[in-house]
């Protein structure tokens, strides 16, 4: 069998090289680079139980894994270890689709092309490893491999306010790194695991005492909620989205949030199930708080930019609250959420990049009526909202029901206050609309054109996968079920 | 018939001894073309690598073996006292001597070619490799104490070799009364332990142990001892000649010092304290004073090598962070690493003393590359504060990514060699369990902090703006007067060759440690159980 997963990191790798040796022609390297990643991550859809198509009377697990020895001495192994699941396929599906968008929308990219575009490749390189890592040292390595491309940059091709931004940035998620790093290390040393291996410290896990689990999985949890991020861990992502390049915001939303995500599920709730239920309560206190300071703060927000940000703190409240309920319909729910936050807000930080492009400002009151001069950028940013908003028939809904009837198992009458904080956000969501496309023409230039056709195409695409999956959710569906997760078919 | 039939197991040093004579009659005979000498002190040390690793059992290079396998890591007879011993452990730390001496002879190439004292220099340099050699097979204290004579008196004359700079004058002579006072301090050490032991053999002081007679005398011999080569490994608080030595010799020199000569401080650590620290794990490390009945000097030398290890790291981390130039940044941070080295010693076991192996190693890369990185910076015009350096990293893209990577190896980021040596090494710790884990407490701190000073120099490199012109490099000085400029803008083709093999080495051995990894592990392994 092929090893598919090493032939996706080497293409990355050497696209990534190449784009930032191509000077002006990186743009295109980079698109086919992007486009034989499309390809490969295709492939190892195609091959895993659950998609249309495929068999799904095979036993599901780690598929495409490979093991090398990376540094072997006699009392530890690292291994370069490598795999994926059904929720990890998801993840590189979200990260395939998403480096496309970002890199078609950035053709227009003229300060230093080749920087730009061999760094967004990157970032997408650390999230694809971070999504595939089975080892505990390699799952670092990428972890902290994805922070230096994005505090590039934020730092190069950011606003005004970039430097403060990147380096707020770099230090919050780097110390949040070095403690999940510790939990990581504790938990191998403590377990008495002699391999760095995800199956070796799976299994070894079970024997440590539930207080020391408690712990561990606190430590993990810090590191996975900063990248979340989840309140009182949060303030470094406004200024980070706001001062970021809009394909690094892109990024930003769309993936590196997604790997708190990950991290925790892979790593901590799955490794550490008795720190986890120990743990809770703590997470569904932070949960709720984050929905609803998430929401509240969305609201305050003049800048579109801003407001995308903020709700996104908000969903990834959410999310955490579908981890924290500990059901097998809660965690599906929390991985569709994850997929479907990563495509709107991609989306949604895209239109708000083309209106500072095209008005010079992001300020929702002081734009009305854009519409007519610039109907496809107003339907995409419609598209957008009504997904984040959670209209039926968009990727968000089945994601977002999904959420709220785990919560309403798990939790009862306690769904009453993400879905209210949600009807708020969405009437805020339809103001904002209501003011900025439509109504009194306001703040637009006479000589105003549309979008130009690559940021139209890098929404359009995105739009599409919207729909796409908002009418067919099962894709999706079918092959997360199949992960070996606790408590699934898979096991 | 092989090699060693005549030549016996000396080959290396020979091979090295005959280019320093060959370097030397060319001198008298007026050739002195840099190109020439450095050379021949090139391919000397290339074949003296080549044998070594060959006695090592690296099959390709079977052909030049001299030592035959069975000689290595064999005990002497019982009772037998020789001079010198043939261990896999002083093989490895012999490769390592000279890889540093062949990046600095290869980056030498590259200095102006009608320099004065070219053949000197690298005369010395080679003579000062053969003392390195010779520390590596030392079984005896005596002939270990003498084999360190000749290096230190080959580097005092090499600090000084330009007979121009006072500060190189300055510093050579501030190294040769320091060098002085810690011969002597050795000497007195060893002397002591003559009288405790009957012997200077190591491998009778090693079965003796610390059961002896005389534990004050014990005591004081190695307190002497320790003294006196904590002075050559820069070892808080006897590092402080370090700074300025390394400071004021010139750059190739530095880069020798700190990567190459050393190193036989530490392998000399490794030798003399192993016995005594080995001989903890055999009674048993609690429960024992200093000057009890029954003593066991070991575990009191365990915490005092600890302590000192502790105290070496996070001193020369912090007063790095505090410096402004590069150089004297470097020396810094070049004593932090002495105190990670001495880690290994402090615990002891096999898989410590493969990590501590395994840092020498990463470090000979690392510091020997980043001090010719500066040589190279000078030779361009670039000023000795650190802020002098703003935007190189983008105009010298070869200077630029080799410091980066060097920096990055230094501060311990994963896919280099200095992480790997860094996580084996304080795993290691963690797994002698024990109060050892604080020694990795205080390793991984001290790692943090120094990311601050390394990333400092990444950033003035890469994000400050390039200072504007103020003239012409030194490197292209117009009007004759000066040097004709180098190659390659004033590097030369030899420094751009050592410094891409340095970067090359730091990232394969950070994605494969494996192929340097389970020779040293095997090496200290036998160490331990066998050697010296």
């Amino acid at each position: 069998m092929l090893p598919l997963i090493s032939i996706v990191l080497a293409t990355l790798l050497l696209g990534t090289v190449g784009t930032f040796l191509a000077g002006s022609r990186a743009r295109w390297v980079a698109l086919g680079t992007s486009a034989v990643f499309l390809a490969e991550v295709a492939l190892l859809l195609a091959s895993y139980p659950g998609w249309p198509g495929y068999s799904s009377s095979l036993v599901p697990g780690f598929s495409d894994t490979e093991t090398y020895s990376w540094i072997s001495v006699a009392w530890l192994h690292v291994d370069y270890a490598v795999g994926v699941d059904g929720i990890s396929l998801i993840f590189i599906l979200l990260t395939a689709i998403l480096q496309v968008a970002t890199v078609v929308y950035s053709w227009g990219e003229t300060h230093r092309p080749a920087g730009y575009f061999g760094l967004v490749l990157l970032t997408c390189l650390g999230c694809f490893g971070v999504f595939v890592a089975l080892d505990v040292l390699l799952f670092f390595l990428f972890w902290e491999a994805v922070l230096v491309p994005m505090f590039f940059l934020i730092g190069y091709w950011g606003g005004p306010n970039r430097r403060y931004a990147a380096l707020k940035f770099f230090i919050y998620t780097h110390v949040a790194s070095i403690v999940m790093l510790v939990g990581l290390l504790a938990l191998v040393f403590y377990s008495g695991a002699t391999s760095l291996d995800f199956s070796a410290v799976y299994a070894a896990a079970g024997n440590l005492a539930p207080v020391v689990q408690t712990f561990l999985f606190l430590a993990l949890f810090f590191g996975f909620a900063v990248k979340f991020p989840v309140v009182p861990f949060h303030t470094w992502l406004p200024d980070a989205h706001v001062e970021a390049p809009t394909g690094g915001s892109v990024l930003l939303a769309g993936l590196l949030l997604k790997l708190g995500g990950y991290g925790l599920i892979r790593w901590a709730v799955e490794v550490l199930p008795h720190g986890f239920h120990s743990a809770q309560p703590l997470l569904f206190l932070i949960a709720f708080i984050t929905i609803v300071w998430g929401s509240v703060l969305s609201l305050a927000q003049r800048d579109l930019k801003r407001l995308v940000a903020y709700s996104s703190i908000n969903h990834m409240g959410i999310v955490l609250l579908a981890i924290a309920l500990d059901s097998s319909l809660g965690l599906l729910a929390a991985v569709l959420l994850m997929f479907a936050h990563g495509i709107v807000s991609g989306l949604l930080f895209m239109a708000s990049g083309s209106v500072h492009h095209q008005y010079g400002t992001r300020d929702i009151s002081s734009l009305g009526g854009i519409t007519p001069s610039a109907p496809a950028l107003s339907t995409m940013i419609m598209a957008g909202s009504l997904a984040s908003l959670g209209l039926p028939a968009l990727i968000s809904f089945p994601a977002e029901f999904t959420a709220f009837l785990a919560t309403w198992n798990g939790l009862g009458y306690w769904v009453l206050i993400p879905l209210v904080v949600l009807v708020v956000t969405a009437g805020f969501y339809l103001w904002m609309m209501q003011r900025m496309l439509f109504g009194e023409k306001k703040g637009v230039p006479l000589d105003v054109h549309d979008v130009p056709w690559y940021e139209g195409a890098g929404m359009g695409l995105l739009v599409a996968l919207t729909v796409l999956f908002g009418i067919l959710p099962s894709l999706l569906v079918n092959v997360i079920v199949n992960s070996p997760i606790r408590g699934w078919p898979g096991t | 018939m092989s090699v060693s039939s005549f030549a016996g197991p000396f080959v290396p040093e020979l091979v090295l001894l005959a280019g320093t004579l060959l370097i030397f009659l060319l001198d008298v005979l007026k050739v002195r073309r840099i190109e020439l000498t450095g050379g021949i002190a090139v391919a000397a040390t290339l074949a003296a690598l080549g044998v070594v690793v060959a006695d090592l059992g690296f099959a390709p290079l079977a052909f030049l073996a001299t030592v035959p396998a069975s000689q290595i890591d064999v005990a002497p007879a019982a009772g037998a006292a020789p001079l010198f011993a043939f261990t896999s452990f002083g093989l490895v730390f012999q490769a390592i001597f000279l890889l540093a001496t062949f990046f600095v002879a290869l980056a030498s190439v590259s200095r102006p070619s009608d320099e004065r004292g070219a053949p000197i220099f690298y005369g010395l340099l080679l003579l000062a490799t053969i003392g390195m050699l010779l520390v590596a097979i030392a079984s005896d204290l005596i002939f270990l104490l003498l084999a360190i004579e000749v290096v230190s008196i080959a580097s005092y004359l090499l600090v000084a070799y330009t007979r121009k700079d006072v500060r190189g004058l300055e510093a050579a002579m501030k190294f040769f009364v320091i060098g002085a006072l810690s011969t002597v301090l050795s000497f007195f050490g060893a002397s002591l332990l003559f009288g405790a032991y009957g012997t200077t053999n190591l491998y009778l002081i090693r079965a003796a142990g610390t059961a002896v007679g005389y534990p004050v005398l014990v005591l004081l011999g190695y307190g002497f001892l320790i003294a006196g080569l904590a002075f050559k490994v820069t070892l808080v608080p006897f590092h402080a000649w370090a700074v300025d030595v390394y400071d004021g010799a010139p750059d190739d020199v530095s880069a020798f010092l700190a990567g190459g000569t050393k190193k036989i401080g530490v392998f000399a650590f490794f030798l003399v304290f192993l016995g005594p620290v080995l001989a903890v794990g055999a009674v048993g490390s609690s429960g024992y004073g200093l000057f009890g009945g029954s003593v066991a000097l070991g575990a009191s030398f365990q915490i005092t090598l600890g302590a000192l290890a502790v105290v070496t790291m996070t001193v020369g981390n912090v007063l790095a962070l505090l410096q402004k130039e590069m150089k004297r940044m470097l020396a810094y941070s070049s004593i932090s690493q002495a105190g990670y080295m001495l880690i290994g010693i402090a615990i002891g076991t096999a898989p410590a003393l493969g990590g501590a192996t395994l840092q020498v190693f990463a470090h000979v890369l690392m510091k020997t590359g980043a001090f010719l990185v500066v040589g190279a910076a000078a030779a361009i015009g670039v000023g000795p504060l650190i802020d002098d350096w703003r935007g190189l990293g983008l105009k010298r893209p070869l200077l630029g990514v080799s410091f980066a990577l060097m920096l990055l190896s230094l501060a311990g980021v994963p896919l280099t060699i200095g992480f790997v040596s860094k996580f084996v090494l304080f795993s290691a710790a963690v797994d002698a369990q024990g109060w050892f884990i604080w020694l990795a407490v205080a390793g991984l701190l001290n790692s943090a902090l120094s990311v601050f000073y390394y990333a400092r120099v990444l950033k003035v490199m890469f994000f400050d703006a390039a200072p504007a012109p103020a003239g012409a490099p030194a490197g292209s000085v117009v009007g004759g007067a000066g040097p004709p400029a180098l190659p390659l803008g004033g590097i030369g083709y030899g420094r751009a060759a050592s410094l891409a093999i340095i970067a090359a080495l730091i990232v394969a051995f950070g994605i494969y440690p494996q192929a340097v990894l389970g020779a040293i592990q095997s090496a200290a392994y036998h160490f331990v159980t066998v050697g010296a």
